[in-house]
């Protein structure tokens, strides 16, 4: 890589060049670039089956891509790995395992410890300063198989906050959540903007993407349009992710 | 050392092994793989003896282990190309091994000699036969040494690996995101369990060391609502039910581990009873609260 090249890197994120991911013959990601610049919040929406979620893994590594590959900060993924937070689906996990709220989102910091270090004091404080942001710190010893939709989001959330990375990747945070939950990942995500952190969301609900999301990248397998929400997130690129016919706007009154 | 009392610490030791392991196949929704790896040790056992002509040598126990890790890395290898999907991989492998081996009994290989009785569930009062003597005193059976070796690796593995070990049974995409090598950790994990099946074969034979290797966990897991507390639990169920089991099977003269195994049968059955009916009563309990509730508020 060029130095002027590198130095464009560093102005951005989270670079993925030519992503392409196949699920045995099935082809789900094609040839995606993907540029995210520092300090915003871009939504990743598009229509069921669209990729979503697995550019996300494909850009983590923890799907294989066929081809391409992603830099954070201008640099590989092994070499960035504190900076970098992924919030996985939550329906992905066994909510009856024996565990407490305190303890799922103190697996935040294993990362950041050997094989051998187990939390301690720093780390215990840690975690009751995220599960405070995010509004469960109440339900601290509670197992997690008693709490609702929107609370195992807010785990899941203070576990991705309890690493203190600079670029959060996060897969449908607002997936099954009640209004209560809604309002504490919301008030989380603008925190987050405003100390300058970048967050990627999946996304698929498009009367909210205006409101969260500062740039959007419109996704169908392939890249449909990405930048600025204004410019980006337009009635025209909706249609043509959605494969929507012209006539057919109903739907898209909330574009203005 | 009493025969007796020996037979009955190498009981204990050999479901303390088993069980402490166990807890996280459970976790993990995989136990039917502990039969399957059970099987495949079979003709890993028949080579490693036409080599070691020794049963309880480390160096068989290690290479049949690995025969073991055939089943788990083959099974998950033939799920990934996703011709097959569930537990087929499984089926699939392990009646092949299993059968290799009988062949190779039958046919005398290596002149091993290990009746089908054994090779299904084990013998726990041969394998204690022989004792370990140490300036002319017996110490209690060579099987119980080996076992007790065997329950310190997996108290260390555990140990060592609890945090990596919990997160990527809990969420092993988020253990990923973090950097943890997963694949390593599961194939490691698998490692430790094929070497304690092939050890407790002896003991527990092909069909029985399932049962002391799940049922200890999946009846402290009825229970248990922390990790730790299910450690604890497991380890008082698989020693108390060890030791009872011991004596029904002395009682009855039968083989002693179907009379651990039975036992252990209805520890579980006990255990499921209690927290159904405990369900019950909290249910009818929050009823009559909400009822109450309702009324003073009306």
């Amino acid at each position: 890589m060029t130095s002027a090249s590198a130095r464009r890197d560093g102005e951005f994120a989270c670079v993925a060049r030519n992503l392409s991911v196949a699920y045995r013959a099935e082809p789900v990601l094609r040839n995606v670039d993907l540029f995210v610049p520092r300090g915003v919040v871009m939504g990743v929406v598009g229509p069921n089956g669209a990729g979503k979620s697995t550019l996300i893994k494909a850009m983590l590594g923890l799907v294989k891509p066929l081809t391409g590959r992603t830099e954070f900060f201008g640099l590989p993924l092994a070499r960035v790995r504190q900076r970098v937070g992924y919030m996985p689906q939550s329906a992905t996990v066994d909510w009856d395992f024996p565990t407490t709220v305190q303890d799922v989102v103190l697996m935040g910091t294993y990362g950041s410890l050997g094989w051998l270090r187990r939390p301690g004091r720093a780390e215990r404080a840690r975690a009751m300063a995220a599960m405070e942001q995010t509004g469960i710190a109440d339900l601290a010893s509670r197992q997690i198989g008693e709490l609702s939709g929107g609370q195992r989001q807010r785990v899941f959330l203070a576990r991705t906050l309890v690493q203190s990375p600079d670029l959060y990747f996060m897969d449908e945070p607002f997936q099954g959540v009640d209004a209560k939950s809604q309002q504490a990942i919301v008030a989380v995500l603008h925190a987050l903007r405003e100390q300058g952190k970048t967050v990627v969301i999946v996304h698929h609900d498009l009367v909210t993407v205006r409101e969260y999301c500062d740039h959007v990248t419109l996704l169908n397998q392939r890249v449909v349009s990405s930048g600025p929400a204004a410019e980006s997130f337009t009635k025209e690129n909706i249609r043509t992710a959605y494969d929507v016919a012209a006539d057919d706007d109903s739907f898209l009154e909330f574009v203005s | 050392m009493n025969f007796v009392l020996g037979t009955a610490l190498l009981a204990v030791v050999t479901a303390l092994a088993c069980a402490l392991p166990g807890t996280f196949i459970v976790l993990r929704k995989n136990s039917m793989l502990v039969d399957a790896i059970s099987h495949a040790v079979l003709p890993g056992i028949v080579v490693g003896y036409f080599f070691t002509q020794d049963l309880e040598s480390p160096l068989l126990i290690v290479g049949a282990a690995l025969a073991g890790l055939v089943v788990a890395v083959g099974s998950e290898w033939l799920g990934r190309t996703g011709l097959l999907t569930g537990d087929a991989p499984q089926g699939l492998v392990f009646p092949a091994l299993f059968s290799a081996g009988v062949i190779l009994v039958t046919a005398k290989f290596a002149n091993v000699h290990l009746d089908t009785h054994a090779v299904l569930v084990g013998d726990l009062n041969l394998a204690a036969w022989e004792q370990l003597t140490v300036g002319g005193v017996s110490i209690g059976p060579t099987y119980l040494y080996v076992m007790l070796a065997v329950l310190a690796l997996n108290c260390a593995f555990l140990g060592a690996g609890y945090s990596r070990l919990k997160v990527t049974t809990f969420d092993p995409q988020f253990a990923g995101s973090l950097g943890i090598r997963v694949g390593l950790v599961n194939t490691a994990f698998m490692f430790v369990v094929s070497l304690t099946v092939t050890a407790a074969f002896h003991a527990a034979g092909a069909i029985l060391v399932i049962a002391l290797m799940i049922v200890p966990p999946a009846t402290a897991y009825l229970l248990s609502r922390r990790l730790p507390v299910l450690f604890a639990l497991t380890a008082v169920i698989a020693a108390g039910g060890a030791l009872a089991g011991f004596w029904i099977a002395y009682e009855l003269d039968a083989a002693t581990s179907a009379g651990m195994a039975v036992f252990y049968g209805l520890v579980f059955v006990v255990g499921y009873l209690g927290t159904r009916i405990e369900q019950r009563r909290r249910h009818r309990l929050h009823a009559v609260r909400a009822v109450s509730t309702a009324q003073s508020a009306s």
